[in-house]
């Protein structure tokens, strides 16, 4: 027999209380069925936590740009553009802070795979390569770039202020690991932020991105 | 110690003379080789070089399209080469393998094991002495990690002779007939959203083929997504799912692998204008198992419980059950209900069971027989040919030409008399196995809609099928008083069995449709006289006598055998492409040949060739094999000859001297009526053999 005390009552109220926010998750998922990751859809929205264990949501930056960078540090085409000099990456975040935008790098190697860090591990590494993301987020199970259908380290996304996605794909138009090709390449990250922040059109919107597989 | 130290100096001068294409280089997970087909190549001619990749295991290097991630090799040719970067062409890709990263998210296109990445060089019209090719192999490689590397690698060429290098030139011929070729045939894509139909329109269609895949070298398409396959009379159609929906007008371009029932892979590069799929390239059935009728698992499962259910209707099961209805109708009255759902339960237990090891035995037989041998497909014609006689003969029998094992169904009956559990579930059995002459023609029928199916499958259609037979008894043993729904047993019965004859007589007549397209009329006709014989036999076993038995069997015997050989004979295709390309071949060059041709006045075309010479097989991939050069040959009567200098000839070498060729490949062009020949240039193309002149 099951007895009615406070406590099965307080046990039955929370899993209905789950069940009902579950719920009304697919249903807003649903509702925003125009979002995508192809230039000119709203962004998918995503909270996700940090690499200082604070909770971090797209829309706290509604109203700014946002950069998406997929990373994976031992990645020989992600190393590319961290090794100084030239310190590609680095600078790249240095700019978008001047342009006031939010830069937000995404870890989703999972653990025990290549390029899996945990919170400390992170902000050693940012601490080392000199970098400046405004956020380093953790995805070690892979949700956000299952989300973004991310497949490649390096990955880059730039939202525009309006939510909209302004650009994706490769950091650059050198698909190699060779440090020396990012002189003569055309940086097609640091041109679409230049284009929101004149505002003219972003030229080259979407590219196919080169670099590693992610390691789910 | 100091003996050893001097044979160490020793060897490592040994090493340091030994030209430097005889040097792999380890660059870390490959070991690479710089080769060529020559050993020495005149000024100003086009031979080919390769990268030959040895790869760890485990470690795999890219395809031109490395897919969802990874890079395609290069190479870099340094400024110190005495050939430049523009006398390098571009690499004869062989054709790749599927590398799924992550199984359903992340695929990859490339190679295992070992890779020859063939390109051609031209040696400097100026070159005086040895001349080198001086690159860097620039590659990533990777396993679960990826690395990139680079590999110095060189090669020298003396430039005073033609001189074939034999072993490097096989192996590079050999991975350049790996490459694929111009498709033959018309692609086209058609874009509904995200589902793309890619349909592929090849006169003869594709044969017996395991698997088709296409390798994009763009990035429209979702690389890991399944690509279902359909084949048609005259091609293929394979289901595609677009990477995203904005809308690219451009034509898909890539690389149609087809894996051929032997295992051998033939690779057709496409370009696919976007419009309607094009005409009989579907309709078969995926490879490996033609369904036919097109239906879908779940619909062939519905149709085995529809048939199960029909089987309660035949003669001999019908009156069985309506006895065991009575029967149970009156001992649910004295009050043993609960033990009649008992025997209702155990009863559809026996069914199912035989139905299980049947399908069992079957799944047994095909796995041991091999899919090639029982594999239904109806792209076999004797496969086709047998089929219509069977379902011609199950409607004979379904007529009552003849009666089939009634000795069976007194067999074992004793079990099925004992009381209890035990003898419900043997009644059960007894309905599946002593009803085998109503059941199993059925059986047959089904089997063959099924066989090409997975093994599960194969197993869920005939438990689905032994379900529905059992379903009415299992029914009545909870609910007896539905015996009064029961339809009495009676002449109807036969007059039942007699209809469902036609259907089968219908299926016999669109199987000899099919076959009619497979192998053509006289295919049909053999068929059809093997009816009669089938008939003739039926008839001649209904006189009962041993005699006329005997000659019954004999004759069916033969008319299976004779029909199925008959069918077995190649389909006088004659016009499409496939067909002309087996039947085209060279005969072999000697001067009286030549001088019997010209005389005949006939145009000849010599391919002065070997199995070593690697531009040799580019010049055949490209062209010598291509549809439209055996059309030109074909509609001008040309002599098409093969001196094959492979092994050394001293007439070939002669030949070639003759013409100031220090070796092959070398082309020769006799327009009709003119004995002295044209010499073609080393690389040859469509457009130039097509518009060779036909006379001097």
């Amino acid at each position: 027999m099951i007895t009615i005390n406070r406590r099965n009552l307080s046990l039955a109220a929370g899993m209905a209380a789950a069940v009902i926010l579950t719920a009304g998750a697919l249903i807003a998922s649903t509702a925003h069925s125009v979002t995508g990751i192809a230039p000119g859809r709203t962004a998918p929205a995503f909270t996700a936590e940090d690499s200082n264990g604070a909770s971090v949501s797209l829309s706290d930056f509604a109203g700014r740009i946002v950069v998406l960078e997929w990373s994976n540090d031992v990645c020989p085409f992600v190393r590319k553009h961290y090794t100084r000099p030239p310190g590609n990456m680095q600078g790249l975040q240095a700019d978008a802070a001047a342009d006031d935008a939010i830069w937000l790098t995404i870890i989703s190697s999972a653990p025990g795979n290549q390029g899996y860090v945990d919170g400390a591990q992170a902000n050693q590494l940012t601490e080392e390569r000199g970098a400046s993301p405004a956020h380093v987020l953790l995805d070690a199970d892979g949700a956000l770039a299952r989300l973004y259908k991310v497949k490649t380290t390096p990955h880059m996304f730039v939202i525009a202020a309006d939510g909209r996605v302004a650009y994706q794909g490769a950091i650059d138009s050198a698909a190699s690991a060779n440090v020396a090709d990012i002189a003569t390449a055309t940086n097609y990250v640091r041109e679409a932020l230049t284009s929101l922040s004149t505002g003219t059109p972003v030229a080259v919107r979407s590219t196919k991105p080169y670099g590693c597989s992610v390691k789910y | 110690m100091k003996f050893s130290a001097c044979f160490a100096a020793l060897f490592g001068a040994v090493l340091f003379l030994l030209p430097a294409s005889a040097a792999p280089v380890n660059a870390g997970h490959a070991r690479v080789e710089l080769i060529s087909e020559r050993e020495a190549a005149l000024p100003g001619e086009t031979v080919y070089a390769a990268l030959k990749m040895d790869l760890d295991n485990g470690w795999h290097v890219y395809w031109r399209n490395a897919g969802d991630a990874g890079l395609p090799p290069q190479v870099l040719v340094q400024p110190g080469s005495d050939i430049k970067a523009d006398a390098v062409g571009g690499i004869v890709w062989p054709l790749p393998h599927l590398l799924p990263v992550v199984a359903g998210e992340i695929m990859d296109y490339g190679y295992d094991e070992e890779v020859v990445l063939p390109f051609p060089i031209t040696i400097p019209e100026d070159a005086m002495g040895p001349v080198t090719l001086d690159v860097i192999a620039d590659y990533l490689i990777c396993e679960d990690t990826c690395v990139p590397e680079q590999a110095h690698v060189k090669l020298k060429l003396e430039t005073d002779q033609a001189e074939a290098n034999i072993r490097d030139g096989e192996l590079i011929g050999k991975w350049i007939a790996k490459s694929h070729v111009p498709f033959p045939g018309e692609a086209r894509v058609q874009k509904k959203n995200l589902d793309w139909a890619l349909s592929l329109r090849l006169d003869g269609g594709f044969g017996k083929v395991r698997s088709v895949r296409f390798f994009p070298f763009g990035h429209e398409i979702l690389h890991p997504a399944d690509q279902k396959l359909e084949l048609g009379r005259h091609g293929a159609t394979l289901s595609l799912t677009a990477a995203d929906d904005s809308a690219v007008s451009k034509p898909l371009e890539g690389v149609v692998v087809i894996e051929h029932d032997d295992g051998s892979r033939t690779g057709y590069q496409i370009s696919a204008a976007e419009g309607a799929p094009l005409p009989d390239t579907s309709g078969l059935g995926p490879a490996g198992g033609a369904v036919g009728l097109g239906v879908s698992a779940w619909k062939l499962i519905l149709l085995a419980l529809l048939g199960g259910l029909i089987l309660n209707l035949m003669p001999c099961v019908l009156p069985v059950l309506s006895m065991k209805a009575f029967g149970m109708v009156s001992a649910v009255s004295s009050g043993h209900a609960g033990e009649v759902r008992r025997h209702g339960i155990w009863y559809t237990a026996g069914v199912l069971v035989s139905f299980g090891v049947l399908a069992a035995i079957i799944v047994a037989l095909r796995a041991a027989t091999g899919p090639v041998t029982l594999g239904f497909q109806l792209q076999s014609a004797p496969v086709v040919a047998v089929l219509a006689l069977v379902m011609f003969a199950v409607g004979l029998w379904l007529m009552g030409m003849f009666e089939l094992g009634t000795s069976l169904q007194n067999l074992g009956s004793g079990l099925a008399d004992r009381d209890g559990d035990a003898g419900a579930f043997f009644t059960g059995v007894l309905a599946a196995v002593v009803g085998s002459p109503c059941v199993g023609p059925f059986l047959g029928a089904a089997l063959g809609a099924v066989m090409g199916h997975s093994a599960p499958i194969v197993f869920v259609f005939f438990l689905a099928m032994g379900f529905g037979l059992a379903l009415p008894f299992l029914v009545l043993s909870f609910v007896p008083n539905l015996y009064k729904l029961l339809p009495r047993p009676g002449k109807w019965m036969d007059t039942l069995k007699q209809f469902f004859a036609f259907p089968m007589f219908l299926t016999a007549a669109w199987l000899a449709k099919v076959l009619g397209d497979l192998a053509g009329s006289g295919a049909v006709a053999w068929t059809v006289a093997g009816a009669v014989a089938v008939a003739f036999a039926a008839w001649l076993w209904h006189r009962e006598a041993r005699l006329p038995r005997i000659l019954a069997a004999v004759i069916l015997a033969l008319a299976l055998f004779g029909v199925a050989e008959r069918a077995m004979a190649p389909a006088p295709a004659i016009g499409s492409s496939s067909a002309y390309a087996a039947k085209y071949e060279a005969e072999p060059w000697s001067a009286g040949k030549v001088q019997s041709l010209v005389a005949e006045g006939r145009p000849v075309f010599i391919d002065f060739t070997a199995s070593w010479c690697a531009t040799c097989q580019v010049n055949k991939a490209t062209t010598l094999k291509s549809k439209a050069v055996h059309e030109f040959f074909a509609a001008n009567d040309v002599a098409f000859l093969v001196a094959d200098f492979t092994r050394k000839d001293p007439a070939i070498a002669a030949e070639l001297a003759r013409h100031q060729r220090a070796g092959v490949p070398m082309y020769l062009w006799y327009p009709a009526g003119s004995d002295e020949p044209q010499v073609l240039p080393e690389i040859l193309n469509q457009g130039l053999v097509t518009s060779l002149p036909l006379t001097p």
